[in-house]
């Protein structure tokens, strides 16, 4: 075979790859939202007040300049990591992989003192507003603990890819990215079992209607459990976990502590099980899957230089890119989010047909988590999994007019 | 030698960074454990343990001494996963090939090692405490005290030897004598891995070697 038509070949099995990727991306965007839907104007100083709609701007704003330095903090210190961090296998008696290892996890160690200030700057403002109850040595000593499961984590993966890369050279990215996808979907069984999650008591009601609702979304019967998280937070959530036998709701405890009425609590479970009917959470490993190839390969071309993912001289440049096309990745991963719950939003509406609760309820979220109902046109793209409180509010009514109420 | 110097960076996280070490040190333990049984019955009808046992079984001896003298601070280096000889300045002595041992004390092992176990219990946790001390003391100056190291190192050694004897490595008690069956060797790094100074010799040594290395001088030269 000629030079030209190996690079036709490559041409060609490069563009079939693309239109598959394409059709499945397609597949995964689609959303059953009406796509003519016009979201109407909402003045939401009326709803929740021109005060209190103050108060949550100066609140977000600040809270937004935190979660700033925690998107683009680690890209200066892994960037810093990725031309210095070689000098740490001095610190090794390991052989390659160990090393890349210990490379990893130090990586990984200075990011959490470098990202400190911030998390405890960020966690100051969340406990001036009632948001956090965590205190400050507790987050030091819970998060440097929480480092010992994401070392092993990370040991993993540099097990995965410097081992694939021993084996199979700049192509361990084809068998690293599947096995990357199988831990996400695995993650994504067993995480109901690890969540601590107990039955709801004193709702008896919404445990019906759950049933009920269950049924009439055609999911069948998905357990509806709570998580405690009074001891730490005062925010409310709620949550759809798992795939399969192990799919459950998580209502945080926050939520059922008396500040939502019966029928609000009713649309958030209509929301959880939408995520159920639409298995949107395969749908979110499919997506994580559609990302993982390209980024594998990426990281595999871009770590060449260091020698290849074969030896630990690369660990350090593996981080930087590693995060560096993750975060570029960020704001289709929040719009692929972002749609996922305005789906979300909508079933539930369809189920509940009560569009006066799920207004309540978006504005009882403003006014207990205190965030911008309508933040700048950046917020999302780097924060916003969901749709911000106004476009909700919005939904609800053009699903109104739609519907003749 | 060991210079004593301690990466104020790696002590700081040394518990975490030991986290893989010790889930794999517990995987490994477990087949040492099941392997003990037939390696046993072996050693009563042929008079040595089998030597694939030995291999596996010393090999698991000197990663569990250098996975514990780094989580102690007794060494600075990451060490390897394998528990190869010479890949780390903290080496227990352990012979590679089966000695005879005698039937009788092989047969009662598991009751004449109780004492050595109890006693390795009892410095475990001395060495827990001196671990506490040295952490703070390497965080301050960034040295490892000498007199906290040798004493992690020697209460290791113990632990370790008791173990060989337990698992019928060697026919040895272990010694109450300091530095007996240990080598702290050279600082192992993975740059110059290939240049390990540990005479062959003194690795394939028995447990209980009849002279102990000297103890290092304490104005020992820095090789960092």
């Amino acid at each position: 075979m000629t030079k030209s038509s190996r690079r036709l070949l490559g041409l060609l099995v490069f563009g079939a790859l693309a239109v598959v990727w394409s059709y499945i991306a397609y597949r995964l965007w689609k959303t059953s939202v009406p796509t003519n839907l016009k979201l109407p104007k909402v003045d939401m100083s009326a709803l929740v007040g021109a005060s209190e709609l103050q108060r949550a701007r100066h609140f977000s704003l600040i809270l937004d300049l935190f979660g700033l330095a925690g998107v683009f903090l680690p890209l200066v210190v892994l960037a810093f990591y990725a031309k210095w961090g070689h000098r740490f296998m001095r610190e090794s008696a390991a052989g390659p992989i160990g090393t890349g290892m210990l490379l990893a996890m130090l990586g990984i160690a200075i990011l959490w003192i470098a990202m400190l200030p911030s998390t405890l700057g960020e966690l100051w403002w969340l406990r001036r507003y009632g948001i956090e109850k965590t205190g400050y040595a507790e987050t030091v000593i819970g998060t440097w603990s929480a480092l010992g499961a994401e070392f092993l984590g990370i040991c993993l993966i540099i097990l995965i890819v410097m081992g694939f890369a021993r084996l199979l050279g700049d192509r361990w990215w084809l068998a690293g990215a599947p096995i990357f996808v199988g831990i996400a979907l695995l993650v994504t069984f067993v995480q109901p079992y690890m969540a601590g999650l107990q039955p709801v008591e004193g709702h008896a009601a919404l445990v019906q209607a759950e049933k009920r609702m269950g049924k009439q979304e055609g999911v069948g019967n998905i357990p509806l459990k709570e998580e405690n998280v009074s001891e730490f937070t005062t925010a409310p959530n709620a949550e759809a976990m798992g795939l399969g036998p192990s799919r459950r709701i998580g209502l945080w405890s926050t939520i059922l502590d008396g500040r939502f009425s019966e029928p609000q609590l009713e649309v958030v479970v209509a929301h959880e099980l939408a995520h159920h009917k639409h298995n949107d959470l395969w749908k979110g490993v499919g997506w994580y899957a559609l990302f993982a190839f390209p980024i594998a390969y990426l990281i595999a071309r871009l770590t060449r230089r260091r020698g290849g993912m074969a030896v630990p001289l690369a660990v350090p440049l593996f981080l930087f890119a590693w995060v560096g096309l993750s975060t570029l990745t960020l704001p289709i991963d929040n719009a692929f989010s972002r749609r996922l719950e305005a789906e979300a939003d909508w079933t539930a509406l369809q189920t509940t047909r009560d569009p006066q609760a799920a207004k309540a309820l978006f504005v009882n979220f403003v006014q207990t988590t205190n965030e911008d109902p309508n933040p700048p046109f950046w917020d999302p793209l780097l924060f916003g999994s969901h749709p911000t409180e106004e476009q909700r509010i919005g939904m609800v009514e053009a699903w109104q007019a739609r519907s003749g109420g | 030698m060991d210079d004593l110097r301690r990466s104020r960076l790696t002590v700081f996280f040394r518990l975490l960074l030991t986290i893989p070490h010790l889930i794999w040190l517990e995987l490994w333990g477990v087949l040492v454990f099941v392997v003990a049984i037939p390696n046993w019955l072996i050693a009563l009808v042929i008079g040595r343990p089998a030597k694939p046992f030995q291999r596996f079984n010393a090999a698991f001896l000197r990663y569990s001494t250098t996975v514990f003298s780094y989580l102690l601070l007794v060494a600075n280096p990451f060490p390897g996963f394998t528990g190869e000889p010479g890949s780390y300045p903290i080496e227990l002595e352990v012979p590679l090939t089966p000695e005879k041992q005698n039937r009788l004390k092989t047969f009662f092992r598991l009751l004449l090692v109780y004492p050595a176990l109890l006693v390795a219990g009892v410095l475990m946790y001395v060495a827990y405490a001196v671990t506490f001390l040295g952490w703070w003391a390497a965080m301050v100056t960034g040295r490892m005290p000498r007199g906290f190291r040798d004493l992690s190192a020697n209460s290791i050694r113990y632990i370790e030897q008791g173990y060989a004897y337990l698992f019928l490595v060697t026919g040895s008690y272990p010694s109450a004598s300091p530095y007996v069956g240990m080598v702290l060797g050279t600082p192992v790094v993975a740059e110059t891995k290939t240049a390990v100074e540990v005479p062959p010799a003194a690795v394939e040594a028995p447990a209980a070697a009849e002279e102990p290395p000297a103890p290092e001088a304490p104005e020992a030269p820095s090789e960092k």
